[in-house]
């Protein structure tokens, strides 16, 4: 986003609009001050901000209804917001769009632990519903580092993973339903607690769709019973590829961990900085769960530790109680935030190899990294060859950020040459969309866009994610059309 | 039957191309000429869904039966659609893995069908079903086109899942080419248990029992023949982890250890309930409804069956009732009273195979509950001249 578009001025909403809109949610959860509205300018991607002309923050379903009607006159963009913690720009706003908020829809409707379910409000925190649950010996299993702050839409929207995603799979294994609101207001319910409703799987094409679709204001949960035991180790080794052995060893071996996370030097000096972690100076660590019945994982947790030896660990810490389990995945969940102890700025790039790859990878990363003279750190979940690597740089260099947010690109064509993917939990966004015509074709992007096209043929939802160029939903599918926002120049990606 | 029909409609052409490329310009010229195509596995599951209106052309995919790529230390694998499932395990299986899941007849279901039936077995406890698994679909659209979506990576949140839109879609949307799937290491050690003659309450209750123990099972299946459930447990696993959880579970008391001919003997027992018919009703509903499905679905529905059974899988609460109706007439109320009961619990009972007095007195799919105009709008994206399979789908699409 340049200067000048932030400066300028949005699109303004007719007052006539506005006052509807109060009408429909209350004054106070109607918010059209440019000092209020700057909140809302960007997601945890704050590179990318523009302003909203409105943000409105509905109750119920019946609001959201509403709210899309009435600004659908206009046929004003809409841009739904969890926590606004994603990483990719996804809830970045168009200029001069309607933000819809989910903040005071965070309730939790309906628990029936029986048939292993819960029907949520789209604001209510990931965290908050494990919660609710551990009481009773039931959790949400999807658990994203920024669990104790993002929301259940928000997870929804991005599929979101998650540490423990390699054995119980992501978002979109544990979401049953969806209630969403359509472009027209239409409501609908897609799913359900009862399993295979007959029909197309738009559930399934709903986790992940960024919120280009529609507004979802319920969900139904899948709730899990705890598992009966988990044990965890750390492992150091003298470099990440002894460590890479091991996680390839292990999954070799016809282990599933429950997690099995690597971070390398760079990343472990952050995390101590931070979180006060007393790990020692090494080139890499493995964290790791096994989870399940208590006979199974002390099997396999035996075994896996033998793995890492054999692999050439030069250490195994074992937790000696709860306590000290969540510290070990403190270090490691606070990582990405803990590199601002060691770099001014950061950037947190996302990308999927196939986990053979890993060695070879980073050996490319690194080479990355002694070129462009930037210092790149790795953090990332090794079971699945999902990456962050996180690229160091100063703002206060001039073209320092420039060069990390290129080398930050140069990382997700290694991730491609590999045969792997621009994002593996934080989106497309608006980020990378450009780089989605890298990772498809254009008829591949085509047919997806079909999907947008049958929920949302205006495409009000959302405008300018995921696609890398803005389509047509009409007779001529996949003409380009120039977006209004970039027609005005007040959207320009820089 | 023959076994190019698609529920009893027998098209005027057949054609097994060679190539995936071949089937795309078949599918082209199919277009122009404004045919209408189905696509056929390896016709395991030809009966699920209404007639179509019409169907010119079936596009069979017994030669694309290719493995892609198979990454062993990457437990990927991805295989073109007319691959059996039977022959890429075999395949798998040499490094050590399996594609988790397990429907009926393996030797003739095809990955391609599989994944455009959403067919499933008793493994779906654990692992879920084909939408958990796949990671990656390349499709030929109706007007011929290829185009893919997702990756070969497990994790991959780039574009909007295509996979998961063609799985249970049954060629409505466009033929299945290749399919990409998450693969999961063989068990060392597998145990079946069996608990026989039991009531509706007791597979409910042992389904919490389960839970409240913490154990975890690969597979739980309820099958009635006659009044009572026999339960089948199978655990899975490392030797240690299995054995404990079989002897936690055997202390419960009342259960057999079963070896393994008899293993192999009982869920031979279970794919036949499965595939039963010539009448297959697929219902779902709640897992703790399971003594209203029994006692008010189940038996009134096998009361007109000759050779009937009840396949129930108690922690998904998805079931199929199988057998040869009576009375066609008799039948067809008993599923249309049955449908009514299940959807006002916000279940639902599809007809998976029927003789024709029973389709043409009670419909195919039932109501579909408000999603119905998405649905629509998805199938005129994808097949604009609705000639993929008119009229076999969810309300006449």
């Amino acid at each position: 986003m340049s200067a000048s578009a932030l400066e300028a001025r949005p699109p303004a909403i007719p007052a006539a609009i506005i006052d509807r809109l109060r009408a429909v949610v209350g004054d106070r959860n109607c918010i059209v001050e440019p000092s209020q509205l700057r909140t809302y300018e960007s997601d945890g991607l704050t590179s990318f901000h523009a302003m909203p002309g409105i943000v409105v923050l509905p109750a119920s379903t019946e609001e959201v209804v509403e709210i899309v009607k009435i600004t659908g006159e206009l046929g004003l963009p809409i841009v739904p917001r969890g926590a606004g913690t994603g990483l990719s720009g996804g809830a970045m706003p168009v200029p001069g769009c309607v933000v819809v908020g989910m903040s005071r829809m965070r309730g939790i409707l309906e628990i029936d632990l029986e048939n292993g379910w819960m029907r949520v409000q789209p604001g209510v925190i990931n965290l908050d519903v494990s919660k609710r649950l551990g009481p009773d010996g039931y959790y949400y299993a999807p658990d994203p580092s920024s669990q104790s702050v993002c929301t259940i839409g928000g997870n929804v929207s991005e599929n979101s993973g998650g540490a423990h995603c390699l054995k119980y799979g992501f978002t979109v294994n544990h979401v049953l339903g969806a209630r969403m609101v359509l472009s027209d207001g239409t409501v609908v319910d897609l799913g359900g607690p009862v399993a295979d409703t007959p029909g197309y799987d738009l559930l399934g094409v709903l986790v992940g769709s960024e919120g280009t679709l529609g507004i979802v204001t319920e969900v139904v949960l899948r709730i899990l019973r705890k598992p009966e035991a988990t044990r965890t180790f750390l492992a150091t080794f003298p470099s990440t590829r002894e460590a890479g052995n091991a996680v390839s060893a292990i999954i070799s071996g016809g282990i599933v961990p429950a997690a099995i996370e690597m971070m390398d030097r760079l990343a472990i000096a952050a995390a101590k900085a931070a979180t006060g972690v007393d790990w020692p100076d090494v080139g890499a660590v493995i964290l790791m769960d096994v989870d399940g019945p208590l006979a199974e994982v002390e099997h396999t947790s035996a075994q896996a530790i033998e793995m890492a030896r054999s692999a050439g660990a030069i250490e195994i810490r074992r937790p000696k109680d709860e306590d000290e389990r969540a510290m070990l995945w403190k270090g490691r969940k606070s990582a990405f935030a803990a590199v601002g102890r060691i770099s001014p700025n950061y950037v947190v790039q996302d990308g999927v190899i196939p986990r053979s790859a890993i060695a070879e990878v980073l050996g490319d990363i690194e080479s990355l990294a002694k070129e462009s003279g930037l210092r790149i750190a790795n953090v990332f979940h090794a079971g699945d060859g999902n990456l962050h690597p996180l690229v160091l740089y100063d703002v206060k260099i001039p073209g320092q950020e420039k060069l990390a947010e290129d080398v930050a690109g140069e990382i997700l064509r290694i991730c491609l040459r590999f045969g792997g993917s621009i994002t593996g939990e934080h989106g497309v966004g608006a980020d990378k969309a450009p780089y989605m015509a890298e990772m498809f074709t254009d008829d591949d992007l085509e047919t997806m866009s079909r999907i947008r096209c049958a929920f949302d043929p205006d495409a009000r939802f959302n405008p300018g994610k995921v696609f890398p160029t803005p389509r047509l939903c009409g007779d001529r599918p996949g003409i380009y059309r120039p977006h209004p926002t970039e027609l005005s120049g007040q959207a320009d990606r820089g | 039957m023959s076994t190019d029909s698609i529920a009893g409609v027998t098209p005027k052409a057949i054609f097994a191309p060679d190539t995936i490329a071949d089937a795309a310009s078949r599918i082209a010229e199919s277009e122009k000429a404004g045919e209408a195509v189905a696509f056929i596995g390896g016709g395991t599951d030809l009966e699920i869904g209404s007639p179509p209106e019409r169907l010119d052309l079936c596009i069979r995919t017994e030669k694309l039966n290719r493995i892609v790529e198979h990454a062993p230390s990457d437990q990927i694998v991805a295989a073109e659609a007319g691959m059996t499932l039977a022959r890429l395990q075999e395949v798998v299986g040499a490094h050590g893995q399996r594609l988790a899941i397990d429907p009926p007849l393996p030797a003739r279901a095809t990955i391609g069908g599989i994944v455009a039936a959403n067919a499933f077995g008793p493994l779906r406890t654990r692992y879920g079903s084909i939408r958990d698994l796949i990671i990656g679909i390349s499709i030929v659209r109706a007007d011929g086109v290829i185009a893919h979506g997702g990756g070969k990576v497990v994790k991959n949140v780039a574009g909007f899942d295509l996979p998961k839109l063609m799985v249970g879609s049954f060629g409505t949307l466009g033929m299945i080419a290749t399919a990409t799937f998450r693969l999961h290491p063989l068990p060392e050690s597998s145990q079946t248990l069996l608990m026989r003659n039991r009531n509706a309450a007791a597979v409910r209750n042992l389904i919490a029992e389960l839970r409240t123990s913490q154990l975890e099972a690969a597979a739980v299946v309820a099958i009635a023949e006659g009044t009572g459930f026999d339960i089948i447990v199978r655990f899975e696993g490392f030797h240690a982890g299995v054995i404990a959880q079989r002897d936690r579970l055997s202390s419960f008391g009342g259960c057999d250890v079963l070896d393994a001919d008899d293993t192999t003997r009982l869920w031979q027992r279970h794919d036949a309930v499965r595939a039963g018919g010539p009448l297959r009703l697929k219902i779902a509903a709640l897992p703790n409804a399971i003594e209203t499905v029994s006692n008010s679905v189940a038996v009134a529905l096998l009361a007109g069956l000759t050779s009937g059974g009840f396949v129930w899988y108690p922690t998904f609460g998805v079931g199929f009732i199988t057998g040869a109706p009576i009375d066609d007439a008799r039948s067809a109320g008993a599923i249309e009273s049955a449908r009514n009961l299940l959807a006002s619990a916000g279940g639902s009972l599809t007809i998976e195979a029927a003789p024709p007095g029973i389709r043409q007195r009670v419909s195919t799919w039932g109501e579909s509950r408000g999603t119905l105009a998405l649905m629509q709008a998805t199938k005129q994206r994808f097949d604009p001249g609705r000639r993929l399979a008119p009229g076999r789908f969810v309300g006449g699409i």
